[in-house]
């Protein structure tokens, strides 16, 4: 064919259905994070905890002769919103780490290397790419934290009875929702960090630092200034005041009210997306 | 040949100056660093306007600290009126349960402590005083906040910042082969590049700590004694020479510093409740032992946790500032050791 025929044509091929174009950033990513041999290993080392808890469901549901024995020991065994709450904030850990691993490889790639145009010149919106790279974090977070506590939730049900599942239902309900709040907040920030930093080991100090430094910052300003809304930068200590609502443990959460933790959780989220926004554009200003 | 190694870090450091102290990767550090200091100006300020207000209103309605302390609970509204004359501040009426139950609250000031009386349908139920803030309290906090958030975490993440940045910044910048092309001993570069990152942290954060310091001091007649500031003082440095070589080495021994970063972050949070032996394989035991007040861990700690914290012995402070000093040099030859392998795959980096 001659050269002057190689025109421009549209692609006339089969389109990606509109609503899920978003899925198939999450798929490459998988792919790329996949290769890393260290992922791989802290993801197998996420499921440690709930497989023990899984044990120790099954063990408290085995060793009735030990209730008969000794009551300490029951209680001990008990299976209340209290273990789940536990492993709620276990998880919620490894959750952190994992996110300050997988987090600064999103963004910041795409930034670095000018391919959000390619992006953008397709029939692909910008809130569509920020869904597409956040249901990376989103499902790998999920798969360590609310899907394997359902799965405990579920096996206490079929063990304790249908009674406990009527009596308990909100601990799944509370489960599902404490994590899926600590989730959209790490993932928030994750993005956000990584769309602002380049440099993915200083994305990925950042996210880890957001949390300890704020933590830190938040008790000593109640300590300087004599007030208790320093809390509140505290993201984690929001997440947990929050929980121990869920859960319905009032001890829990002492530092500030469910109301305030709830604000600033969602005030921390708006700035991300807002920081978010600003970065992710088709075009960049060079100065 | 000593004078030309010399002559040669000094170039490196002359270098790496701007681009450690100025650069905008490097801001944040800037920002961690001087936190603390608009927090304790952010109490001087509170602090100073309270303390006029106070003494303005004493002064307009003048109320005896022994009719104050004379108040007890279960008198009436009248009877505190009678005794202490109309409240001056801040009164106010707040209705519970739909209306039913009345609370009021008075309050009060001597010029110093500030009393707040509330009432529930008349009757005194709760007396609240809030005293003046004294030196003694603020320089146990400043101890506290200096511990436990200065030197854990902003000098840590400030010295992630600048000393990963030495080598692994260069690599990623795809720059470092200028550096190693030029006939200059590897060692010689390291020690030139850990010097530069040294004088900015160094210079950053002890800078942040006399301000911290001297804003502590500023509301007050009294001040910490010479000897103390130069505690501190000595101590944010040694915190930056401790945490800035082991940075320097996790620049160059692992493509990505984080991890080993996250790792030395976890052991250092945990050693209040790590046995005594392993207590002191770590920057903060040494740098916890210079300090001149002694802080206790947060009061809101877990209980559970509490029970795990061990206590251990200060060292000494010549032990203390030796072993630093011995465990920076130590990473610094294991460090000089990796530099002189190096070798750069921009590709793979």
């Amino acid at each position: 064919m001659a050269v002057y025929k190689r025109t421009y044509k549209g692609y006339s091929g089969a389109l990606t259905a509109a609503w899920s174009r978003f899925l198939i950033l999450p798929r490459y990513s998988f792919g790329r994070l996949f290769q890393s041999k260290f992922l791989v290993l802290f993801l197998m080392a996420c499921f440690f905890y709930p497989a023990g808890c899984a044990v120790f469901i099954y063990l408290s549901h085995n060793l009735s002769f030990l209730r008969v024995l000794n009551v300490q020991a029951a209680n001990l065994l008990e299976i209340n919103a209290n273990f789940f709450y536990i492993y709620c904030t276990v998880q919620a850990t490894m959750a952190y780490l994992l996110t300050a691993l997988v987090g600064p490889g999103l963004v910041s790639p795409d930034l670095v290397n000018n391919a959000l145009p390619l992006y953008f010149c397709r029939p692909f919106s910008r809130s569509e790419y920020v869904a597409g790279k956040m249901s990376v974090l989103i499902y790998l977070l999920s798969l360590i934290t609310w899907i394997p506590g359902l799965i405990l939730f579920l096996m206490q049900s079929s063990l304790a009875g249908r009674s406990w599942i009527f009596a308990n239902w909100w601990i799944a309900e509370a489960i599902v929702v404490g994590s899926l709040v600590w989730i959209g907040v790490l993932s928030l920030i994750a993005m956000a960090m990584s769309a602002w930093v380049k440099w993915r080991i200083a994305a990925g100090a950042l996210i880890l630092g957001v949390i300890f430094v704020g933590a830190g910052f938040g008790r000593a300003l109640n300590a300087v200034m004599r007030i208790r809304g320093g809390a509140m930068l505290d993201l984690a200590q929001d997440s947990f005041t929050i929980w121990s609502a869920l859960f319905r443990l009032p001890g829990a959460g002492q530092d500030i009210d469910t109301l305030d933790a709830v604000n600033a959780i969602a005030a921390a989220c708006l700035i991300c997306l807002w920081l978010l926004f600003k970065k992710v554009r088709p075009f960049e200003v060079v100065k | 040949m000593i004078a030309k190694y010399w002559a040669q870090m000094r170039a490196v450091v002359r270098l790496e100056m701007k681009k450690t102290f100025l650069s905008r990767r490097g801001l944040w550090v800037y920002l961690l660093a001087f936190a603390p200091v608009l927090m304790f100006a952010g109490h001087d300020l509170s602090m100073m306007r309270t303390r006029e207000e106070r003494r303005a209103i004493a002064a307009a309605h003048p109320v005896p600290a022994g009719a104050l302390l004379s108040i007890q609970p279960g008198m009436t509204r009248e009877e505190v009126i009678a005794r202490l004359g109309e409240p001056n501040v801040d009164s106010r009426q707040i209705r519970f349960g739909g209306g039913r139950i009345r609370r009021e609250f008075l309050s009060y000031t001597d010029g110093q402590s500030r009393y707040v009386f509330g009432f529930a349908d008349g009757e005194l139920q709760s007396i609240s005083v809030r005293e003046e803030e004294t030196f003694a309290q603020d320089r146990l906090i400043f101890a506290t906040v200096f511990q436990f958030f200065f030197l854990r975490l902003a000098i840590f993440f400030g010295c992630v910042g600048i000393f990963t940045n030495l080598f692994r910044g260069e690599l990623i910048d795809k720059s470092l082969h200028y550096y190693l092309l030029a006939p200059i001993r590897r060692e010689v570069l390291l020690a030139g590049k850990y010097a530069a990152g040294l004088i900015a942290a160094v210079a950053i954060f002890t800078a942040s700590a006399a301000l911290q310091l001297w804003l502590l001091s500023l509301p007050y007649e009294s001040s910490l004694s010479g000897h103390e500031i130069s505690a501190y003082l000595g101590v944010a440095a040694l915190a930056c020479l401790g945490y800035g070589s082991v940075f320097l080495a996790a620049g160059l021994f692992f493509r990505n510093p984080l991890l080993p970063a996250a790792g030395v972050l976890i052991w250092e949070s945990a050693n209040l409740f790590l046995p005594s032996a392993l207590k002191k394989i770590s920057v903060i035991y040494y740098l916890q032992s210079l300090c001149p007040v002694v802080a206790s861990p947060h009061r809101e700690i877990n209980p559970v946790l509490a029970l795990l914290i061990s206590s251990t012995e200060p060292a000494s402070t010549i032990l203390a500032v030796a072993g630093l000093f011995a465990v920076t040099a130590v990473v610094l030859v294991f460090a000089s050791r990796r530099a002189r392998r190096l070798e750069i795959n921009y590709g793979a980096d």
